[in-house]
């Protein structure tokens, strides 16, 4: 059954048809040829149940919330405050490109969205300061990726729909991990660009006072930062519920600002539907097939199938790291996600891994697969938002953040609690 | 003709898509009153439970607006490197096998629906919500995304029968993202 799932799936994906109805079409074979009953009847009720989720409303909030702070102008103040900020590094501009990100993450919950943001804003000020467009734009594709690890991540929600775990413990064991990337992100910047200061450009050195002045722009997002994930931890909010105060939040600083009108709301409002019914599809479909599979037995078939392996629990894990980083070559992260989780996360709990670890885990890999050729969405978002140069360009520039992301996973698997100690301390 | 068809199913689309966001919207809004009443320790209480029923409705109204604005996402791998009418017949033969599963799920999601009518099931919730006042409505929105991708796909097929199967491309191709980016 693992055989026949597995091959169904690449086959079916190499076709082009959409994701999430390859999910259906898998789950209906496993339903014809490995059940002793017919599972095709609780369809209907696992998409009613799959679907009304207050769980899963979180989802269109936080991408919302990312569309209105994109729409109404926040991010070019942020990218000009972190500008002022971090430029005086070996590297400038490069610098306040992985700190945007970082400080988008922080409030969206998409690793896409943010890339777009901060390569919209980050672009022209390249071209005009005669920046080298690899690094440049690989450090926006990079940074961008940080979107999905920090918290709020739309990604651990659905990961954490999917394996039924706790969100927030996922969300608070993202922040660490999150927070070690980007740092080290600004390192290897700095350090490339002290090797080869050509790369870097000019750093850039603001008087005090406009540094000051500067954080009057930064201050609504580490607001709104801290009104999300703190009304969460304060007790006063499930992960839903933040979601939404995250919207309201935003609105309020968008309106500071003057961004908001009437088509700013209707073309986020559709930019949000548009997402949540894509990822919706796909959710659904990935229940519906992890319900057959878990009916025809494949808890069974697992254990019997690593027994055959006679793999050592490391030995599985860096089986598993080899084969995301291959399959995050040609699929897409969120189909990568949900399409694996059903497979690969019994097997992983069965080795006696904990799942929350193997969640942030999975995030690093996925991060990876989103700047890796020839499938790296963050790739195509960067290349798209510039007006001339090849994607080569932004592969080449995104290589040694690659690198980066890999000896994290790799130190997750060795120091587990560096995303497991915070969550723990907390409660 | 084909086309004309798709422009009107796309404006439609759009205006559900604009209700389905004002909803959502709306929902956010109820959320954070119901949060700012409980530290009165007051409540409107169901919230949770009316944010799940907002989340089926998105879900099942959302889908024919993403389907005609190309959001739902594909693997590019062989499809990208061929041209013309072959690439347009994986881009048909994509719709087929996707309104054939639409149209299974749409008629799979009837028994639910017509169980919470005949018996009048309530919602097992303090809100004791007749199921059928929200499952009716969000049967409705599969049956709307099936006929949909139906359409498209007959509009397709007809195109391609009449030796225009590359002027498809706008309407069944151009995977989304890559096409808003160029």
């Amino acid at each position: 059954m693992i055989s026949f799932v597995s091959a169904g799936l690449l086959a079916l994906l190499s076709l082009s048809i959409p994701v999430g109805i390859v999910l259906f079409l898998l789950g209906f074979g496993v339903d014809q040829f490995f059940s002793g009953f017919p599972l095709s009847r609780a369809l209907g009720n696992m998409v009613w149940s799959s679907s009304s989720s207050a769980t899963l409303i979180a989802i269109p909030f936080f991408v919302l919330l990312g569309e209105i702070l994109v729409r109404s102008g926040v991010a070019t103040r942020t990218y000009a405050a972190l500008d002022r900020w971090v430029s005086w590094m070996p590297g400038g501009l490069v610098h306040a490109n992985v700190a945007t990100a970082t400080m988008f993450s922080a409030t969206s919950g998409s690793s896409v969205a943010t890339a777009a943001t901060v390569a919209t804003v980050a672009m022209p000020q390249a071209e005009k300061l005669n920046y080298d467009p690899k690094l440049f734009s690989g450090a926006i594709a990079a940074g961008g990726t940080l979107g999905i690890m920090i918290p709020p991540s739309i990604n651990l929600i659905v990961y954490g729909f999917l394996t039924q775990s706790s969100i927030p413990k996922l969300f608070l064991a993202g922040l660490v991990p999150g927070l070690a990337l980007a740092l080290a992100f600004l390192l290897v910047t700095a350090i490339i660009c002290v090797i080869r200061p050509e790369l870097g450009g000019n750093r850039r050195v603001f008087p005090f006072v406009q540094m000051a002045r500067a954080l009057i722009d930064l201050v609504p997002i580490i607001i709104l930062f801290g009104l999300i994930v703190g009304s969460i931890y304060a007790g006063w909010a499930t992960p839903t519920e933040a979601a939404a105060v995250g919207v309201g939040g935003a609105l309020t600083i968008a309106m500071g600002f003057g961004g908001v009108s009437w088509i700013m709301i209707k073309d986020s409002l559709l930019g949000t539907i548009k997402i949540t019914s894509m990822i919706m599809l796909i959710i659904i479909g990935a229940s519906f097939l992890n319900f057959t599979l878990a009916s025809a037995g494949l808890g069974r078939e697992l254990t019997s199938f690593m027994q055959g392996l006679g793999l050592s629990p490391v030995g599985f894990i860096l089986v598993v790291v080899v084969l995301y980083i291959v399959l995050g070559f040609f699929i897409e992260t969120l189909s990568l996600m949900v399409v694996t989780i059903p497979i690969i996360v019994p097997m992983v709990l069965e080795q006696g891994y904990d799942v929350i670890w193997f969640g942030i885990l999975m995030i690093v890999l996925i991060e990876m697969a989103l700047i890796t050729p020839p499938v790296g969405l963050n790739l195509y978002v960067v290349q798209g938002a510039r007006k001339s140069g090849t994607l080569n360009e932004v592969m080449l520039g995104a290589l040694p953040y690659c690198l980066v992301m890999l000896i994290m996973a790799f130190a997750l698997i060795v120091v587990p609690d560096i995303a497991l100690w915070l969550p723990n301390a907390v409660g | 003709m084909e086309l004309a068809l798709i422009n009107t199913l796309r404006k439609i689309n759009r205006l559900i898509a604009l209700i389905v966001g004002l909803g959502l919207l709306g929902m956010a809004a109820f959320v954070v009153a119901d949060i700012a009443l409980r530290q009165v320790h007051a409540s409107f209480g169901g919230s949770e439970e009316l944010a799940g029923y907002a989340m089926a409705l998105v879900s099942s109204w959302g889908m024919a607006y993403t389907l005609l604005e190309m959001g739902h996402i594909r693997i590019d791998l062989i499809r990208s490197r061929t041209s013309g009418t072959l690439r347009a017949l994986f881009d048909i033969f994509s719709m087929i096998v996707m309104s054939g599963v639409v149209v299974v799920i749409a008629v799979k999601c009837w028994p639910v629906v017509a169980r919470a009518v005949e018996n009048g099931s309530r919602a097992n919730t303090p809100l004791a919500t007749p199921l059928a006042w929200v499952q009716v409505p969000w049967f409705a929105g599969w049956v709307w995304f099936a006929v949909v991708a139906c359409l498209i796909t007959l509009a397709a097929i007809s195109m391609a029968v009449r030796g225009r199967a590359s002027e498809t491309e706008p309407f069944i191709g151009a995977f989304a993202e890559q096409d808003s980016l160029k």
